[in-house]
């Protein structure tokens, strides 16, 4: 029998979780300990699937598949080059998170890593679904551990800030529910048989007027995610919110689980809607790349500040993702991972900073590199890889990126750059102000540098840094084969439902392509029991 | 076969019924929780009657009353919610001083009233089962004799509920009028074959949606509700909830499915539950955001839940209807113990001031709960999610895209309202002790068995759904 591989780095942090509920909730560092242990471990069961992963292949891999409830609802996962990266950066950021709140995370160890634990389930679960059902309960799954972890361990403005993060997140994908409803069963009606796997969705061509609606309930709910302008207001109130820990994740891993909605499901599935929004879709992530700059600006808050370059990235990697070409898609792939690593890392560093001064605000700082030279050393690598420097991760996504989008359309990509621009603006300014000049606040005097656990926790990121900005064949290499399959699928669709219509055949809701080849077995089986 | 046998689950319940009764007046006060114990037994041998005569198709009183797997899977249902209520009201009554021993025996009466309601197709006899079930109703929500609420409650549900049994008498008269039948496949029919008695026929029809549109508790027939629910004992508020809904909406499903097949004919009364399943999903949730009270959020919550069910009747799925009623049964009855398990002697902690804290004060009873709440507002991996997603995959199936909408953004307004609860118990600080009689075997059993029920019916629903697929396609209700 093979190692179901996939199923034990998807699950063995809900394990580490279920294990955690029968340990004394004294034995804080016994908890914390295995917490780091299980952690690691799922990280390097991870690096399991990238040495395995088979890059000629646009099929997915590691496909795992067993009856679940019937009726098109079966357990199906695996992996493609696109979701192998965004499961590593999780599994990578756990170990890191776990010792960032090593000690930040006083009161409720117990729960709080339980409910960590279990959002990474919850996350690594929605990258590996390839049965929409299966998707959609990570998806919503996943939102109670981070409302608890923000209106628990949260800031002054917990509560609030929460409940609009579940409210908003719910919003978009309830109606993202009652789409995949409809093309439930508009596939039942084609078929005869009741699927809920992406590919069959993958060769259903929908009339172009149904994929409008399609199209909007998928987009808005993974746009609210991202969050694109003007769905990101959860966004900041979000992020300051939450413990240090919880800001990482969220703008790590959870931002990406909209942007990997597009390009799993709302974009090969409803190709044509998609060209028909491109235009304002696009203007969207100028105003949000725009907008979150000029918000980065004036914040007098670190981590509002960080929270809104993230809108502003963000912006970039979307309109990156819908130049639909091939640079284009690589480089808001990359971008993602980028994004992920360094805004993670920035907010780790205002976590270091908030624990040792408990304010983030910018004007009680100053000086702060004369009492810590080596967190300066760690804090301007984040700052500048974050920018966008060469040499670092974020200029080799930045540039695939903003290649893509000329290539693509001129004008938005002249006003994408302004990201870059306006990036370099507030981050230097921030790291001017917090960690340069003098020394105005008293408190700071008596800050102490990095200790061994902070050192270590940031060195891999770093690490990954310089690695990804000098040598980026290592991670671009496995994606590409995938991301033509996606483009094929983008295109491909729209040609033949062209032709359909040119033969005078009444437009219909939908045509399949080939013959639902084995709609697999399940399927077939379902058809009897239902 | 037509035996008497075939009767079996409800004389047994009716017999155990009547042996409380008798034995209350041998025990002492202080030994009547083994009244409990045997109707706990009773309700197993019933259950086990059920079990007994699966596959087996009955009928019995020249079809007035008759047993076949959806009506015994149902019958399970609701012998299950009562073995739940009986084990949270055990100490429970002690606790809250209100040990009679009539208690039990009302509980089965009511129970055995259910049980004919759903097993008979006939509007009479339906309304024999519904006014057991209602007469005890009364008298169990008015057993905190010295409470007020508690004698207004029963004022109220009296007063209300005698209108809305009157209403359904006439309609069935109605429906006499216009058709010369009360079993249901022929009022059915007689409707559909459009005479110029449609007018008669649709006004028949209209008052019965009055009439167990009380019952089950949707807008615009739900002044009763959240009066009633706060001031009925705890554990009867979670029978209330759960019990006479489930039987009204069969018996609705009963009428209305088959009648809604005819598409054309029934477009008003179709209009009419439409309009009723929109405002009750909204009206019901949208009030909810106001309470305070614990009791009266649950209330509301319960309208609220009777408008999804109704979306079922809506789209005539008996499948989706029976799964829900089930889900529904495990968390709302779980999510009204633990309400019950923060009580003391004489006083029950109700108000959302006092659940500041108790998610860490209590860490089991706050998970549960916290699992009841989240399967109630519709998160996956619990029932609720499940639940409602068959109901309104099964009304996109039929059509009802708007309806769906409606639906699902409604359960986003409740979302908030559950989550507050959690708020409360997580993210609060306490600001004075809440001291619990925590010595509770029994609700802590029940607690267990609705929280094994809500995640098995949200992981691995399999083999319930397997029955009630079977169960639907073997032999439909109607």
């Amino acid at each position: 029998m093979e190692i179901p591989i996939l199923s034990i780095v998807t699950f063995l942090p809900a394990a580490g979780a279920l294990l955690f509920i029968f340990i004394n909730r004294d034995k804080e560092n016994l908890l914390r300990y295995l917490a780091l242990i299980i952690s690691i471990a799922t990280f390097i069961a991870s690096l399991f699937l990238y040495f395995n992963f088979n890059a000629q292949t646009p099929d997915p891999q590691f496909v795992e598949k067993a009856a679940w409830i019937g009726g098109g609802i079966n357990y199906h996962i695996g992996i493609d080059g696109i979701s192998l990266y965004l499961i590593l950066l999780t599994t990578f950021l756990m170990p890191i998170v776990v010792l960032s709140s090593w000690t930040y995370i006083q009161k409720r160890v117990k729960e709080y890593l339980i409910f960590m634990f279990l959002l990474q389930t919850g996350i690594i679960g929605v990258f590996v679904s390839l049965n929409l059902f299966l998707f959609y309960v990570f998806w919503e799954a996943m939102l109670i551990p981070m409302y608890f972890l923000i209106g628990i361990w949260g800031g002054k403005r917990k509560i609030y800030a929460t409940v609009k993060f579940v409210l908003f997140t719910m919003f978009g994908s309830l109606l993202m529910l009652v789409a995949i409803f409809y093309m439930y069963n508009l596939f039942y009606k084609a078929t005869g048989t009741y699927s809920l796997n992406i590919f069959d969705y993958y060769r259903m061509i929908l009339n172009p007027s149904v994929q409008v609606w399609l199209f909007l309930a998928f987009g808005l709910a993974f746009a609210i995610k991202v969050p694109m302008f003007p769905f990101h207001t959860w966004l900041p109130d979000a992020h300051v919110e939450a413990p240090t820990a919880g800001s990482v994740v969220l703008a790590a891993v959870l931002l990406k689980m909209g942007t990997y909605g597009f390009l799993r499901f709302a974009m090969p599935m409803f190709p044509d809607a998609l060209k028909k929004f491109l235009p304002l879709l696009g203007i969207l992530c100028v105003i949000g790349i725009i907008y979150g700059g000029l918000m980065a600006l004036i914040q007098k808050d670190v981590k509002s500040l960080v929270a809104y370059s993230s809108v502003s990235h963000m912006g970039l990697i979307m309109l990156a993702i819908f130049a639909l070409n091939m640079e284009g898609i690589q480089g808001g792939i990359y971008q993602m991972l980028n994004h992920g690593l360094s805004t993670g890392a920035l907010f780790l560093c205002v976590g270091i900073l908030y624990e040792r001064s408990h304010t983030r605000m910018i004007k009680d700082f100053g000086g702060v590199s004369k009492q810590m030279p080596v967190f300066s050393a760690f804090f301007m690598i984040c700052m500048l890889s974050s920018v966008g420097l060469p040499g670092l991760n974020g200029f080799v996504g930045e540039i695939l990126c903003l290649f893509g989008v000329f290539k693509a359309n001129k004008l938005l990509a002249i006003l994408g750059v302004t990201t870059v621009i306006l990036a370099a603006g507030y981050l230097l300014w921030m790291f001017q102000r917090v960690m340069q000049g003098p020394i105005t606040n008293d408190k700071v005097r008596s800050f102490k540098d990095l200790n061994l656990r902070e050192i270590i926790y940031l060195t891999p990121i770093v690490v990954m840094m310089f690695w990804m900005g000098i040598y980026p064949q290592t991670f671009l290499r496995k994606m590409d084969v995938s991301i033509s399959n996606l483009l094929n699928q983008v295109n491909r669709k729209e040609a033949i439902f062209t032709e359909a219509s040119k033969e005078g055949i009444k437009a219909p809701a939908f045509i399949m392509t080939e013959k639902v080849k084995e709609t697999d077995t399940t399927a077939k089986e379902d058809k009897g029991s239902q | 076969m037509n035996t008497i046998y075939t009767l079996l689950p409800l004389l047994i319940i009716v017999a155990a019924s009547l042996l409380v009764m008798i034995l209350e007046v041998f025990f002492k006060r202080e030994d009547r929780s083994y009244l409990a114990y045997i109707s706990l037994l009773f309700l197993i041998a019933s259950a086990a009657a059920c079990v007994k005569f699966w596959n087996k198709s009955y009928s019995y009183f020249d079809g007035s009353l008759s047993l076949n797997n959806i009506v015994l899977f149902i019958i399970i249902i609701l012998i299950v919610a009562t073995f739940l209520v009986v084990l949270i009201s055990m100490k429970y009554l002690t606790l809250q001083n209100a040990n009679y021993g009539e208690y039990y025996a009302l509980l089965l009466f009511a129970l055995s009233g259910m049980i004919i309601m759903v097993s008979s197709a006939d509007l009479i006899v339906i309304f024999l089962g519904l006014e057991v079930l209602s007469l005890s109703s009364y008298a169990l929500a008015g057993l905190r004799r010295q409470d007020e609420k508690s004698n207004e409650a029963a004022v109220k549900y009296f007063l209300l509920g005698s209108f809305a049994s009157a209403f359904l008498v006439l309609g069935i008269a109605f429906l006499y009028g216009a058709t010369q039948a009360t079993a249901i496949p022929s009022v059915v029919e007689g409707l559909q074959s459009g005479s110029s008695a449609s007018t008669l026929g649709l006004v028949g029809l209209g008052l019965i949606v009055v009439g167990f549109g009380f019952k089950v508790a949707v807008i615009p027939f739900h002044m009763w509700t959240p009066d009633v629910y706060q001031g009925a004992p705890t554990p009867i508020t979670a029978f209330f909830s759960v019990g006479p809904k489930a039987v009204g909406f069969i018996v609705l499903l009963r009428i209305f499915a088959p009648y809604f097949q005819d598409a054309l004919e029934s477009k008003l009364m179709f209009g009419l539950l439409w309009f009723i399943a929109a405002i009750t999903m909204i009206g019901g949730n949208l009030i909810a955001l106001r309470q305070t009270n614990v009791k009266r959020i649950l209330a509301y919550s319960s309208i609220a839940h009777a408008g999804y069910l109704m979306v079922a009747i809506l789209a005539r799925d008996t499948q989706s209807l029976v799964f829900y009623l089930t889900a529904y049964l495990f968390m709302n009855i779980g999510a009204f113990a633990a309400v019950i398990s923060l009580g003391k002697r004489d006083h029950e902690y109700l108000e959302l001031e006092d659940y500041k804290g108790i998610g860490f004060r209590y860490p089991w009873i706050g998970a549960t709960f916290a699992v009841f709440l989240i399967s109630l507002a519709g998160f996956p991996p619990t029932g609720g999610f499940l639940a409602k997603f068959y109901v309104f995959s099964a009304a996109v199936r039929q059509g009802l895209i708007s309806l769906v909408i409606i639906g699902v953004l409604a359960s986003l307004v409740s979302v908030f309202y559950y989550l507050r609860i959690i708020i409360y118990m997580y993210m609060k600080e306490p600001s004075y002790e809440v001291d619990i009689h925590i010595d509770n075997p029994s609700l802590f059993l029940a607690l267990f068995l609705c929280l094994y029920g809500v995640l098995q019916l949200g992981i691995f629903p399999g083999n319930i759904l397997l029955l009630i697929r079977q169960a639907v396609t073997s032999l439909p209700l109607f």
